[in-house]
């Protein structure tokens, strides 16, 4: 009954949500490096954490797989231009006649103690970064201005932000004043073999040759980054496109729909992702 | 007439005409021996009247026609008939030439075009005579096998068509046009002669002689004309496409240059000269050209001339070192002189050994390379003869390799060609195995050309510029791949260190340099040159005047303008580098990548919706809200509730000028060299310009001596941003001195061809305005600079200085006043900041 209310609306919950203990429920994530140990000493000694890298590389996953493993609900907020401090810490409302303090999903996860994801946090306001520096010190103190009030972080409260350079513009960087207050892991695409490891677990459907194929194609469409390739092939787009092989689309149909058309407009860039495409293909 | 009075009277008309001409008799008593039998006594006999009457008229007429018979008579039955026609000359004077060719093609005729199909080509023949006797001549005179094309009288009816109406309406002769429409048949097949005759129609229109270069396919546009009609796949359309694709499989960036080949100049293929790779503009499909784009990077990639092995090479031949021609590459042509008349096979045997190789190694590389090689493989016509044997064989040779090199004990000796690590001097010596066996024929040089499978070329055809790559990878201790995988670009960084001048005086590049260098027409006897096939170059049309500009320069030791003083020419830069341009924005793709996002945070005309405004149209919900709640709780909140939409507009034309002196080859003190900074800057600037959309220009400036002032212009503010304009910024050089001031009012001047209303100029320099005229007086360019600025002002355009010079604050603020000029100190920041300062300027 549950099962069926559930496809029938969405699920709802509250985003303080603390992860399933069993062993089922872990996010899968196949470390590359030593980041899994970093990111434990970094909780050990509750070190604000920075994560940088290209999209679709994994920052995400690996974030809701170390939740998991530590046993923290993990709250997310994409951050985006508009977002001012107020969408962070709170705000009044009007009810009746009355106003009524609501926390916001920061303030939410620094009383609950859980980790707080501020996805690309550049976009946000430069009014809204600073709100978060007595959070990354020593003091550990989330200020609500409009009450007058100081929090006191929970003590596993834990902040995470991530941070891709090629994505921030002139006018908006990270001041370097809230730089150096993280310790920063840096994310890359996965070496081949483990890229392989990951497309199977997440589309175990493909053979076995298709698996060589699609992961060597997406090295080699790599090497066009920055010649007109904004945004290299992620492994998410090659998670795409052997799904999209494993429901019965024709490999390069499917490589073009997940590889090729959303990261360019440009017709030659085009033209050259597809001629590899191609090669590892027909 | 009985045919004894016939047979008399053939007798008399012989004697008539040996009294008028010795010669005339004899050869028509040769020609009566092979027309009699054929034609019959009567015929035989209006025969000799005929020649009679047209030698009358003409000797040489006569002379032509009684040449010509005995051939006519053993290929065209209708001897009447023909002698018929060629009395019809008679109604011309002069005549005589369209006479000799219609006897002279007249066998042809008969024999491609058949008895009644060549009656038709003499009737519309002698219609052009009857219009135009030049026109008739060259109708006669044209080879009626290319006329025809092996389409017969359609062929014939398809050229000759359009040439009717042209003539009558445009008094085009046939002379002028014919050569041309059977190339253009030829070549773009019959359905583009009549648009390229109706172009060339209007062009005769606009002017006779540019009209009929036109038709005799000697200018630009009409050769234009006809590449663009060509049919296949136009490579050189897709040079981006192809080097994204050598990108992605071989990781480094290659130069494509369009190859000199042109139609009707045998194959077309992909050739290098060691550095570059030289593309025609057109190849029969797709496939074919990208199979030959990879395979003659393949060459570069996998070391065929690479020079420790082309050195091992020729001391394998016996040759210590290999011969270098003037400008250091390497000739081969004494490589294969010791195989005399056989030179042509073993060439081909060396090129099958090697190509062998270097197509196994890309195929380990990519994948599918093998299979797209075998099937472009099978496609081949094979010719008659000795190179069908070739082509054959290596069809049989890919096969071969395909199944791993087994299965066929022919090929066993070129097992190791297979081995990744096998170079050019293996491929060498199975060559002369192969050689020493009789598997192949010998073959002609005008065979070769069918012999080569087609994606390949002749490797040892152009001299090389030897590739020090492995050397070089070896010099920086890198962890050497298996490969020595060393980008192109380390390659020319070297050469360059090594060729630009350090010292000005009397070496600049450009003055230096023969104008044929920078024309491109180049080429050796013997050896092709690649090339670059278009020559574009201002200052040779018919206005260029050698002086240039003139300028007033201020004097301020007698507070006035000194006239006409100096003089600005305008140049192209002749140095390009388009890897280099390439690696220089991939190493700055970030920055370019945020500067872009920059750019369209800050578009001109986008409708950008601005929060918490004081006044609007609509209310700001999170701040009326926001507002509600303060003002309940009994605060005084600031009352910005409003949303405005509002047009943005920013109408900025810019150009960038660089100082382009000496002192820019010096290195820096973070290492590299200061030029790197700014071609990087100015690639950087001009990328992001592109996408901001403002109307900008970049030229660079040098100078040496008042009336030698160098203005060049990199790209206007009309021109495109194209591969050459991105090659140019990546080949920047230093040269020569810095006046300044003459190169800003040349530059103001530039900005008469733009309506924008705010007009910037960046001025990019590492120092102070000097020349090696200015007697050592600082104070006098830096015055006249001073002068510019203040003039640039009062013509409406905002000059602003970006130095790199860290004493600039001593004299800027004189010549540009405070605020207009920026000191970077740290070099890195250049390529970064420059485009930074334009969006910041331009708001």
């Amino acid at each position: 009954m549950k099962a069926l209310l559930n496809r029938l609306r969405g699920v709802e919950r509250d985003i303080i949500q603390a992860p399933q203990e069993d062993a089922a429920a872990e996010p899968y994530y196949e470390p590359q490096g030593n980041e899994i140990v970093l990111f434990e000493a970094a909780w050990r000694k509750r070190l604000p954490v920075m994560l940088k890298g290209p999209t679709g590389c994994g920052k995400t996953r690996f974030l809701e797989h170390m939740a998991w493993r530590l046993r923290r609900p993990l709250v997310t907020v994409s951050c985006h231009e508009d977002l001012t401090s107020a969408d962070l810490v709170g705000r009044f409302l009007l009810e009746g006649d009355q106003t009524v303090w609501q926390d916001g999903p920061l303030t939410r996860a620094v009383k609950a103690g859980a980790i707080c994801y501020l996805d690309e946090i550049v976009e946000a306001r430069t009014d809204s970064t600073v709100i978060i520096h007595p959070l990354t010190d020593h003091r550990r103190q989330l200020p609500l201005e409009k009450k007058g009030q100081e929090i006191e972080a929970h003590e596993d409260f834990m902040l995470v932000i991530s941070y891709n350079p090629g994505y921030q513009t002139v006018l908006k960087d990270l001041k370097p004043s809230t730089k150096q207050r993280f310790v920063g892991i840096q994310f890359d695409y996965p070496t081949e073999v483990i890229e392989r490891r990951i497309v199977h677990n997440e589309v175990p459907e493909l053979t076995e040759d298709q698996l060589h194929r699609l992961v060597a194609l997406g090295q080699r469409a790599r090497a066009l980054k920055d010649h007109g390739l904004d945004e290299a092939t992620s492994t998410r787009a090659l998670v795409y496109a052997g799904s999209l092989i494993a429901a019965g689309l024709p490999a390069l149909e499917a490589c073009e729909a997940a590889l090729v058309r959303p990261v360019t407009d440009d017709p030659e860039l085009a033209e050259a992702l597809l001629e590899i495409a191609r090669a590892h293909f027909s | 007439m009985s045919s004894v009075e016939v047979l008399a009277a053939i007798q008399q008309e012989l004697a008539g005409l040996e009294s008028i001409s010795f010669v005339a008799h004899r050869d028509a008593q040769t020609a009566l021996v092979e027309v009699q039998p054929v034609a019959g006594d009567s015929v035989a006999l209006e025969w000799l009247r005929a020649c009679r009457v047209l030698f009358e008229h003409d000797r040489d007429a006569g002379k032509a026609f009684i040449r010509g018979s005995a051939e006519a008579a053993r290929a065209c039955a209708g001897v009447a008939d023909w002698t018929q026609s060629a009395l019809q000359f008679i109604a011309w004077r002069g005549s005589w030439r369209a006479v000799d060719g219609f006897m002279t093609q007249l066998p042809a005729a008969c024999r491609l075009l058949g008895e009644a199909d060549s009656k038709r080509w003499v009737q519309w023949g002698l219609e052009w005579c009857a219009r135009h006797l030049e026109s008739g001549i060259a109708w006669f005179q044209c080879p009626v096998a290319e006329f025809s094309g092996g389409h017969g009288l359609a062929g014939i009816e398809q050229v000759a068509l359009p040439s009717v109406e042209l003539f009558e309406k445009r008094r085009l002769a046939l002379g002028t046009y014919l050569r041309g429409a059977i190339r253009v048949r030829d070549l773009s097949g019959a359905a583009a002669v009549l648009p390229w005759a109706k172009r060339g129609a209007d062009i005769l229109q606009a002017g006779r002689l540019r009209g009929e270069a036109y038709f005799r396919l000697e200018s630009e546009e009409s050769l234009a004309l006809l590449m663009e009609n060509l049919p296949g796949f136009r490579l050189s359309e897709h040079h981006r496409l192809f080097q994204l694709i050598l990108r992605a499989w071989f990781g480094s960036g290659f130069d494509l240059y369009d190859s000199d080949w042109s139609p009707g100049k045998g194959r077309a293929w992909v050739e290098t000269d060691g550095v570059a790779l030289y593309v025609p503009l057109v190849m029969p499909e797709r496939g074919t050209a990208m199979l030959s784009v990879m395979h003659a990077a393949g060459h570069l990639v996998f070391h065929s001339y690479e020079r420790r092995y082309i050195e091992a090479l020729f001391r394998a031949a016996g040759r210590e070192h290999p011969p270098l021609d003037a400008e250091q590459r390497i000739t081969w042509r004494p490589l294969f002189a010791a195989y005399g008349e056989d030179m042509i096979r073993f060439q081909l045997l060396f090129d099958l050994c090697e190509d062998t190789r270097v197509d196994a190694r890309i195929a380990a590389q990519v994948p599918g390379y093998l299979r797209g090689l075998q099937a472009a493989a099978e496609g081949v016509e094979v010719p008659t003869g000795a190179a069908g044997e070739y082509i054959e064989w290596g069809r049989a040779l890919l096969r071969w390799q395909a199944r791993g090199g087994s299965g066929d004990e022919r090929f066993d000796a070129l097992h190791p060609l297979l081995d990744t690590s096998a170079t050019i001097v293996d491929a060498f010596r199975i060559a002369n195995v192969l050689y020493a066996r009789p598997d192949l024929p010998p073959i002609t040089l005008a065979g070769r050309e069918l012999a080569i499978l087609p994606w390949r070329a002749p490797n040892a055809a152009r001299p090389v510029y030897p590739r020090n790559t492995l050397d070089e990878a070896a010099e920086k201790h890198e962890a050497e791949t298996p490969d020595g995988e060393v980008s192109a670009t380390d390659l020319r960084e070297k050469q360059q260190t090594t060729t630009i001048p350090q010292q000005a005086a009397g070496e600049d590049p450009d003055m230096e340099i023969p104008p044929e260098d920078t024309a491109g027409s180049g080429g050796r006897v013997g050896v092709g040159l690649a090339q670059p096939a278009h020559v574009q170059g201002t200052g040779r049309g018919p206005e260029y005047s050698e002086k240039g500009t003139p300028y007033p320069e201020w004097d301020y030791r007698d507070n006035r303008y000194k006239m006409h003083w100096a003089w600005v020419q305008e140049k192209v830069l002749g140095e390009h580098d388009a890897a280099a341009a390439a690696s220089l924005l991939a190493a700055h793709a970030q920055v370019l990548q945020r500067l872009k996002r920059a750019i369209q945070a800050q578009k001109p005309q986008r409708m950008a919706p601005r929060r918490r405004q004081f006044e609007g149209e609509e209310l700001d919900w999170d701040a009326t809200v926001e507002w509600v709640v303060e003002k309940r709780r009994g605060t005084s909140p600031s009352a910005a509730i409003y949303r405005q939409r509002r047009m943005q507009t920013r109408d900025t034309a810019v150009i960038l000028l660089a100082d382009l002196s000496t002192s820019i080859m010096q290195q820096c003190a973070e290492g590299g060299r200061v030029v790197d900074r700014i071609r990087a800057a100015m690639l950087l600037f001009a990328e992001s310009m592109e996408a901001v959309g403002d109307p900008y220009a970049v030229a660079g400036f040098a100078s040496k001596y008042r009336d030698n002032v160098s203005y060049y212009p990199i790209k206007s503010f009309d021109g495109v941003l194209g591969m050459r304009e991105r090659a140019v910024l990546g080949g920047l050089s230093g040269r020569l001195a810095t006046r300044m001031g003459a190169a800003i009012r040349h530059a103001v001047a530039q900005f008469d061809s733009v309506a924008s209303a705010r007009r910037l100029l960046l001025i990019l320099s590492d120092g102070r305005p000097a020349d090696y005229d200015d007697g050592g007086d600082e104070r006098y360019l830096q015055e006249d600079t001073r002068m510019a600025v203040k003039e640039a002002i009062d013509a409406g355009v905002h000059p602003f200085c970006i130095t790199l010079d860290e004493a600039g604050s001593e004299y800027l603020p004189q010549i540009f006043g405070s605020g207009h000029y920026l000191v970077i100190r740290h070099m890195n920041e250049l390529p970064k900041k420059l485009p930074e300062v334009y969006f910041r300027l331009r708001r």
